[in-house]
């Protein structure tokens, strides 16, 4: 009896010790382990190490299906964002140089695209800014490891080698800012083997020749754009609706621009196979929905953009007990960032509910960085974001859809002012401005609490920077049309705006 | 003052071996100092890290000519190796370089011998 005794008394006071001398020492290798090098890890592991937090950050990069494989920096860097930019400034400028002419520029009739030019001069930039992020990561005291990280237990993580290495790391906080990868359709035949994704677009050392783009994302139109800017033939594959999520209007807008000036789209249809014919083009057959009829036709390459998956598969977290959304795949994450286990944390892409873009996950890295070191209490603020898809047509927006404000208020709580403008650079390229359009969604009454504001045209994010930031001080439609405009541009239209959407009185502007 | 004159032509890619150059004025003043006091204060830094240097490297030392050439925006430097600044350490073919200040420390000059 004693000696059953002894021996229990025994293996808890050791069990004690164990825990006791772990909190004693408080030895965790880190103070904070970031898992994923993107936007936000960056962000959060940079801004940690300047508070003087011991941090540690882990990339990598699991190839896409297609074997492409990219540095230090996250999708922004190497596979969104920034590629994309350029990409659709290389498209941007084949219009500038055809609309040149009628400036009087001397310039040969017929102008042509060089992929392999393009591609190594945007990879060439990417490649530094790789070597960038390195740089400063070395600078500023974070430890890299380029390693596949998933979790052990709350404080533990392993980081697996390309070479397939193990190593052990413990941190006192864990983050995990993984990101998504972009889907690949599971029920086409001939998806997987003959398609590539955004993962490969900007990484081709090839020009991918005539394209389908299948789906209406951001991604989707904004590649299918300046594959067509640089002169290839384009179609988009649409299976309901385009850009889901934002303004139906200013949607219609984009793609109407596109269609206009020469982007085939296959509204409402589904790809049913994807087949390599003996000649090496892709065969692929399709149904429109709306009649039942099928169709097919070759492409050079088939890009599919059909959404994002969430990059937690490898992360170990159902182990954990880490709280996943069910439909999304995506961690549930509280407004701190914090999961359902203490000290583990997510942000970025990953998080459920969060929008996916590089400035509110590289806001939220160091909010995050500031309350881990104690230095604060302050949480982002996720309302207010304004955005821009790079479209042929650029559409930017702050606040609320023309829908969502209605959904929110009734059709009778809201204004709506708008305007149909003409970029004056557009009136001597003879260049079509029938999409050109500002939305200005106010509450009704009052000083007008601006709800929503939506512009399509050229340089549309750098027109609603500004913008965003009155709609971050609660600007009203009173506070919009007391600004003096500037003269001549297109930003001005904004506060110039006047006509409601009420009134049905036709909102083109005229001349000044 | 005698210079390596690095051409685009001579160095294929992918390169067979890794080439990092080391691009500062070789020439000195009455006096016997450089014009340029932080390539003096990098050299030691970086000649204390050669011996991480990958295997199968070329480490090429460049004087980039007396202060007058280097001043001039259109020299060859500045043309055709797109350097913004002396010391500049660079692994030729690739973004990688480090400039002026970066140059005084040992990790990051470590960090470009030693990773991909």
């Amino acid at each position: 009896m004693a000696a059953l005794y002894g021996g229990r008394h025994r293996w808890k006071r050791i069990n004690c010790l164990h825990i006791f001398s772990r909190k004693l020492t408080g030895k965790y290798d880190y103070d904070l382990l970031v898992i994923g090098g993107g936007s936000g890890g960056l962000a959060c592991s940079k801004e940690a190490a300047q508070l003087g937090q011991k941090v540690a950050v882990l990339d990598y990069v699991e190839p896409s299906a297609k074997g492409t494989k990219w540095g230090l920096g996250g999708t922004c860097v190497n596979v969104g964002c920034i590629p994309k930019k350029l990409m659709h400034q290389a498209a941007l400028l084949g219009t500038a140089v055809k609309d040149a002419k009628k400036y009087g520029w001397q310039i040969p009739d017929t102008i042509s695209h060089d992929w392999p030019t393009m591609a190594e001069a945007v990879q060439n930039h990417v490649k530094s800014l790789n070597w960038g992020h390195r740089v400063q990561l070395q600078d500023k005291k974070v430890k890299y490891m380029n390693l596949k990280g998933s979790l052990v237990d709350e404080h533990t993580v392993r980081g697996l080698s390309k070479a397939g290495k193990e190593t052990v790391l413990t941190a006192k906080n864990i983050v995990i800012a993984t990101g998504g990868r972009p889907k690949y359709p599971t029920n086409i035949p001939g998806a997987a083997e003959h398609g590539i994704t955004s993962d490969d677009i900007f990484w081709l050392k090839k020009s991918p020749g005539k394209t389908l783009v299948v789906g209406a994302s951001y991604v989707a139109l904004e590649c299918a754009g300046f594959l067509k800017g640089i002169g290839l033939d384009t179609t988009v594959m649409v299976r309901s609706i385009a850009l889901r999520g934002f303004d139906q209007q200013m949607a219609s807008l984009v793609t109407d621009y596109m269609e206009a000036h020469g982007t085939r789209f296959a509204w409402k249809s589904v790809p049913n196979r994807v087949d390599k014919l003996s000649s090496g083009a892709l065969q692929v057959t399709w149904t429109d929905t709306q009649t039942g009829s099928e169709h097919k036709d070759t492409f050079d390459s088939v890009l599919w953009a059909v959404g994002r998956a969430p990059e937690t598969k490898a992360l170990g977290l159902d182990k954990l007990g880490v709280q996943l959304n069910k439909e999304t795949g995506k961690i549930v994450v509280g407004p701190d960032e914090s999961t359902s286990v203490p000290n583990i944390y997510a942000f970025g892409d990953i998080g459920e509910g969060r929008p996916e873009l590089t400035p509110t996950a590289i806001k939220a890295g160091k909010l995050l960085a500031h309350r881990l070191a104690g230095q604060s209490t302050e949480l982002m603020n996720y309302d207010n974001v304004p955005t821009t898809v790079f479209t042929p047509l650029e559409y930017s927006c702050v606040g609320l859809s023309e829908e969502e404000a209605e959904k929110r208020h009734g059709k009778d709580g809201i204004e709506i002012y708008h305007a149909f403008y003409k970029p004056l650079e557009f009136t001597v390229a003879e260049r079509d401005a029938s999409q050109c359009y500002i939305k200005v969604v106010c509450e009704q009454g009052g000083n007008g609490k601006i709800l929503g504001l939506h512009f399509t045209g050229p340089n549309a994010g750098e027109v609603a920077q500004g913008f965003a930031m009155g709609f971050q001080c609660g600007a009203t439609y009173s506070h919009l049309i007391q600004t003096v405009g500037i003269h001549p541009t297109c930003a001005e239209e904004v506060v110039k705006v006047h006509i409601t959407k009420r009134s049905g009185l036709d909102a083109t502007v005229t001349g000044c | 003052t005698p210079f390596v004159f690095i051409t685009n032509t001579s160095l294929a890619s992918p390169p067979l071996f890794h080439y990092f150059g080391w691009l500062i004025p070789g020439d000195k003043d009455k006096q016997g100092k450089s014009w340029c006091p932080d390539c003096v204060k990098a050299e030691p830094v970086v000649r204390g890290q050669l011996s991480h240097l990958p295997e199968g490297s070329v480490f090429i030392y460049c004087q980039v000519g007396e202060r007058a050439y280097w001043k001039d925006p259109k020299n060859d430097f500045k043309e055709t190796l797109k350097l913004t600044g002396v010391p500049t350490l660079l692994r030729y073919g690739t973004p990688q370089k480090l400039v002026e200040e970066e140059c005084f420390k040992a990790d990051l000059v470590k960090m470009m011998f030693t990773e991909d």
